[in-house]
C-alpha cells in the first residue's frame, strides 16, 4: 500500500516535469517558428526581376545578358502599360494642354520676331494669336462637352487666316484636334473624381513596376526599382486591382471598409483594360524565380533598409559587444576576484555587494541615460574625445550594463575553485597575487565564460543603452571608435516605431530579428566552444 | 575486578600488536633520538580562531631525519598547528597566535618573515590529493618557477628528481604532459609529494595525506615516507594509529587543543604516561 503510493507520486513527477519540458518547447516553437519563418523570408524568397536589375546595377552580380533579356522581355509589357496610363492622363491632366498652348503661342511669337516683323504688324498678329490661345485655355479649363466642341469649331475656323498663316501656330489647330480625340469617350463631369484616382494608380503602379524606361534615372535609390519580391509585389497588384475605401451604409453604423474594383471605376475609359491586362501578365511583367540572398548578411542596405542586407548592422553589433566584452571582462574578473579573495567582510564590501546586485535590476533605459550624461558628456570629453554619441561610449554603456552579470558570475566561479588548489599554490610559496593568476583563474575559467556568455546575449541584444550612447539607424559603416554605428538590435527598433520606408518591408525587420538570434547563437557557441574546451583540460580528458 | 582485567588485557594485547610492527620499520635507541637540534620548535604556542584556540600553549620540537606522527581525535587541533608551521592558516581572517614558533631558527610569527623562502623549506601535503589542473610537468615545476628557475632543461631535470624521489617516475615518465588530474589517487598524492619537493625543502608537513587512499595506495605512501625520512624532517598527523606506529619514531598525542603528550612511539604506544593517551591508543577513547 505505502509502497504503491509512492510508486504512483514517482510516476506523476516524472510525468508532470516530463509535461512541462514539453510544454516549454511548444511554447518556444509557437513563439519562435512564426519569426523565424518570416525572418527566413529575407533570405530565401522569390525574387521579381527588378530584384536582379537591381542586383547587376548595384552590386555587379548575375549573368548581364541573362537578366538584359529578361528586363526587355518585361519591358514590353510595362510600356504598354505606361502608354495606356499617358494616354489616359492626357484627358483629365489639363496643365499638359495648357502648357502645350503656350509654348506654341512663345514659339509663335519667337518665330515673328525672328522674321523682322516689328511694331504694329507684330502685335497685330500676336493679339490675334493671344485670342486663340485664350479660347483654347477656356476650352481645356471647361466642363462641358458641347461647349468644348463648340470652341474647337471656332479656333479651327480661324485656320488659313493671313496672320497666321504658315507659321508655328498651326500647331493650334493640331493640339486642338488631339483634345477634341481625347475627350470624345470621356466624361468630363468625372474628371476630378479621376485626377485622384489615377494619381493612385499611377503611384501605385510605379511602386511595382518600377519607373518609365524613357525617364532620367531617379535620384534616389528606392525610386529606380518595382518591387523586387513576388510577395511585395503581389500586395502592390492586390491594392491595384481592388480599391479599399470606407463607406457609411447606415446612418449610425459605423463605417465599414469595402473593396471595389479599380476597373470599375475606370469603367468606359481608355484605362479600364489595364487591371486585368497586369493581372493577367502578372508572372510575365514580374518574371518570379526562387532566390537565396545570402548576401543579406554582407550587403548594405539603401536608405531606409528598403533593399540590400544588413551588413553593417551585424558588423556594429559585433563590434559593439566585442568591445562591451573586452571592456567588461578584465573589470568583472578583477572586482571578481577583489570581493573573494580581497575583501574582508565589513560594511563598505556588504554596500558594494548590495549594489552591485540592485545594479543588475536597473531597467536598462537607464543605463542608456547614464551613459549619456557620463560617457558621452562627461568621460570621453575628458579625455580629449568628442562629446558626441559614439561607439565607444555605447559599448562602455554596454560594459556598464553587464558588469554586475559578470562580476557576479566570476565570483561565483572564483568561489568555488578548490580551496585545495590555492593552499597547494600558497603552500609551495607562491603570493596571493601568483595564486590568482595561476591557479585560480585558469580553474574559474569555465564558469567566468559562463558569466561572459550571459553578459553577451544581453549586450548584443539590448537597444536601450546604445539608444542616446551610439546607436544610428542610417550611416554608413563606422570608420573609427569615435563614429556612430548601426546595430540589429537599434535597427529593428527602429523599423519598428517609425521607420515608413523599413514598415514597407517587413521581412527587413523580422530579419534583423533573426540575425540577431543567429549572431547570438554563434558567439555563444564559440564561447561554449572555449568553455567545453577549457573545461575538458582542466579535468585532464 | 574482572572488567578492568580484561580490559586491561586486551589493552596489552592491541599495543603489542602495534609496537610490534613499529620496532620492525624503525629500529631506533633513546640515544640516538636525544643528540640532534630541532628543525621546528615550538614555544607555548597558541593558535586562536578569533577567540576560540585552536590550540593551546604548545611546547614541542620536530627533528631533522625523522618521522614524527601527530595524533589525537578529530577537532583536537592537530591540523591548526600543523598548518601554523608554515603560516598557511594565515589565509584565515581574524586569527591570532601567541607564543613562539621556530623554523630551522628563525621565528615564523616574525614580521620579517620571508613567506616565500619559509613555505620552500617546508613543504605541505593535504589529506586529499590537490594536484592542480595542470599537466603533470607544470605540477611539479610550479615550486622551481616561483623560485626563479627558468631554464627548461634545469625544470625537466628537477622534475625527473622530483619524481624519482617520490617513486613516481616510472609509471609517469611517457606522459608528463598529460593532466595531473588523470592519475589515480594514489598517484595524484605521490606528485603532490613530488610537488613538494621539488622547491627542495628541509621539512614536510603532512595532514592524514593518506586518509583519502586505498590500502594499497596508503602501503605505497608509507613505504615512500620510510625512504624519505633519511633526509628530510617529517611531521605526519594521521588518525591510524597503526599508521603512526608503523612509520613514526616520535609521537605527539593532541586533544582538546592541548600537547598531552609527546615521546618516542614505542612509550606512547607501550607505555603512555598519561591516562587520557592511554584511552585513546587503547581505542577507549570518547
Ligand atoms: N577556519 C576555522 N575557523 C574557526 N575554527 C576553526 C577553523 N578551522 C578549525 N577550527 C576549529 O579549531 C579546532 C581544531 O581544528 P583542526 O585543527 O582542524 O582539528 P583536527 O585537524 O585535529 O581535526 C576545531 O575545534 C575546529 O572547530
Ligand atoms: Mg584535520
Amino acid at each position: 500500500m505505502k509502497y504503491n503510493t509512492r510508486h504512483i507520486i514517482n510516476k506523476i513527477f516524472t510525468v508532470v516535469t516530463a509535461a512541462s519540458v514539453v510544454l516549454m518547447i511548444v511554447i518556444l516553437i509557437s513563439v519562435l517558428g512564426p519569426m523565424i519563418w518570416r525572418g527566413s523570408s529575407a533570405v530565401f524568397f522569390k525574387s521579381t526581376v527588378e530584384f536582379r536589375k537591381m542586383q547587376l546595377d548595384l552590386h555587379h552580380r548575375g549573368d548581364e545578358a541573362e537578366i538584359g533579356d529578361e528586363i526587355s522581355k518585361s519591358e514590353i509589357y510595362r510600356d504598354f502599360i505606361y502608354h495606356k496610363i499617358d494616354v489616359f492622363k492626357k484627358g483629365i491632366n489639363t496643365d499638359y494642354y495648357t502648357d502645350r498652348v503656350k509654348q506654341i503661342y512663345r514659339k509663335f511669337s519667337k518665330e515673328l520676331q525672328y522674321n523682322g516683323i516689328k511694331g504694329d504688324q507684330l502685335s497685330r498678329r500676336r493679339k490675334f494669336a493671344r485670342g486663340i490661345r485664350r479660347d483654347m485655355e477656356k476650352a481645356f479649363k471647361s466642363l462641358d462637352k458641347a461647349e468644348i466642341l463648340q470652341i474647337i469649331d471656332d479656333v479651327n475656323k480661324c485656320k488659313g487666316d493671313e496672320r497666321i498663316a504658315n507659321t508655328k501656330a498651326d500647331e493650334f489647330f493640331v493640339l486642338a484636334d488631339e483634345y477634341k480625340e481625347t475627350i470624345k469617350n470621356f466624361d468630363l463631369s468625372k474628371r476630378q473624381q479621376y485626377a485622384q484616382a489615377l494619381k493612385e494608380v499611377e503611384g501605385l503602379v510605379r511602386q511595382l513596376l518600377g519607373p518609365r524606361s524613357d525617364e532620367p534615372l531617379p535620384a534616389m535609390v528606392m525610386d529606380r526599382y518595382g518591387a523586387t519580391r513576388v510577395d511585395l509585389a503581389k500586395e502592390l497588384l492586390d491594392k491595384i486591382i481592388w480599391k479599399r475605401q470606407w463607406v457609411q451604409q447606415n446612418p449610425d453604423k459605423p463605417m465599414v471598409e469595402e473593396k471595389v474594383r479599380r476597373a470599375t471605376q475606370f469603367a468606359g475609359t481608355e484605362l479600364e483594360s489595364i487591371f486585368p491586362y497586369i493581372e493577367e501578365n502578372f508572372d510575365t511583367i514580374t518574371i518570379p524565380r526562387f532566390t537565396f540572398y545570402w548576401q543579406y548578411f554582407f550587403d548594405d542596405s539603401t536608405s531606409g533598409h528598403y533593399f540590400g542586407g544588413v551588413g553593417p548592422e551585424i558588423l556594429g553589433t559585433l563590434i559593439l559587444t566585442v568591445l562591451a566584452m573586452a571592456f567588461v571582462f578584465p573589470l568583472g574578473v578583477i572586482s571578481a576576484a577583489y570581493l573573494v579573495e580581497c575583501a574582508s567582510d565589513n560594511m563598505a564590501v556588504r554596500i558594494i555587494r548590495m549594489s552591485i546586485n540592485t545594479l543588475a535590476g536597473v531597467p536598462s533605459i537607464v543605463f542608456g541615460l547614464f551613459g549619456l550624461a557620463f560617457f558621452v558628456l562627461v568621460f570621453i570629453p575628458f579625455f580629449g574625445g568628442p562629446s558626441k554619441p559614439c561607439i565607444l561610449a555605447a559599448s562602455l554603456t554596454l560594459a556598464v550594463l553587464t558588469l554586475p552579470v559578470m562580476i557576479r558570475a566570476s565570483e561565483e566561479a572564483i568561489r568555488s575553485v578548490p580551496k585545495t588548489y590555492k593552499e597547494a599554490s600558497l603552500g609551495l610559496g607562491a603570493g596571493r597575487f601568483r595564486t590568482f593568476v595561476k591557479v585560480t583563474f585558469p580553474a574559474a575559467l569555465p564558469g567566468i565564460l559562463t558569466g561572459v556568455i550571459l553578459s553577451l546575449s544581453r549586450v548584443a541584444g539590448e537597444t536601450a543603452p546604445i539608444l542616446f550612447t551610439g546607436a544610428c539607424a542610417f550611416g554608413s559603416v563606422p570608420k573609427s571608435l569615435f563614429s556612430q554605428t548601426r546595430t540589429l538590435s537599434y535597427g529593428s527598433y527602429d523599423i519598428a516605431v517609425g521607420d515608413k520606408i523599413g514598415m514597407l518591408v517587413p521581412h527587413n525587420q523580422y530579419g534583423m530579428v533573426v540575425t540577431l538570434v543567429l549572431l547570438i547563437i554563434c558567439l555563444n557557441a564559440i564561447a561554449i566552444f572555449f568553455r567545453a574546451k577549457i573545461f575538458r583540460r582542466l579535468k585532464g580528458h | 575486578m574482572p572488567t578492568s582485567t580484561i580490559k586491561n588485557q586486551a589493552k596489552s594485547d592491541h599495543i603489542d600488536s602495534v609496537v610490534s610492527l613499529s620496532e620492525k620499520k624503525t629500529s631506533s635507541s633513546k640515544s640516538e633520538l636525544d643528540c640532534q637540534c630541532p628543525v621546528v620548535k615550538a614555544e607555548n604556542f597558541s593558535f586562536y580562531y578569533g577567540s576560540k584556540a585552536g590550540v593551546k600553549d604548545i611546547s614541542m620540537e620536530f627533528y631533522p631525519c625523522s618521522v614524527t606522527a601527530i595524533i589525537g581525535p578529530s577537532g583536537c587541533g592537530k591540523s591548526t598547528f600543523l598548518r601554523s608551521i608554515n603560516r598557511i592558516n594565515d589565509l584565515i581572517p581574524n586569527t591570532s597566535v601567541k607564543g613562539n614558533l621556530f623554523v630551522n631558527g628563525h621565528n615564523v610569527y616574525d614580521k620579517n618573515t620571508n613567506l616565500v623562502n619559509l613555505r620552500q623549506q617546508v613543504g605541505m601535503v593535504f589529506q586529499k590529493p590537490n594536484p592542480f589542473p595542470k599537466s603533470i610537468f607544470d605540477n611539479i615545476a610550479y615550486g622551481p618557477k616561483l623560485q626563479g628557475v627558468k631554464s627548461r632543461s634545469k625544470l625537466q631535470q628537477i622534475v625527473e628528481e622530483s619524481l624519482k624521489a617520490a617513486a613516481l617516475w616510472k609509471e609517469v615518465k611517457d606522459d608528463l604532459k598529460k593532466s595531473a588530474l588523470a592519475l589515480s589517487g594514489g598517484q595524484q598524492q605521490r606528485l603532490c609529494i613530488a610537488r613538494a619537493l621539488a622547491t627542495k625543502p628541509n621539512t614536510l608537513l603532512m595532514d592524514e595525506p593518506c586518509s583519502a587512499l586505498d590500502p594499497i595506495a596508503t602501503g605505497k605512501i608509507e613505504d615512500l615516507i620510510g625512504r624519505l625520512q633519511s633526509d628530510y624532517t617529517i611531521v605526519i598527523v594521521t588518525h591510524s594509529m597503526q599508521q603512526a606506529a608503523r612509520i613514526s619514531r616520535r609521537t605527539a598525542f593532541f586533544c582538546l587543543g592541548e600537547l598531552i603528550e609527546y615521546g618516542s612511539t614505542v612509550d606512547i604506544f607501550r607505555n603512555p604516561g598519561k591516562k587520557q593517551t592511554e584511552d585513546y591508543v587503547t581505542g577507549r577513547f570518547g
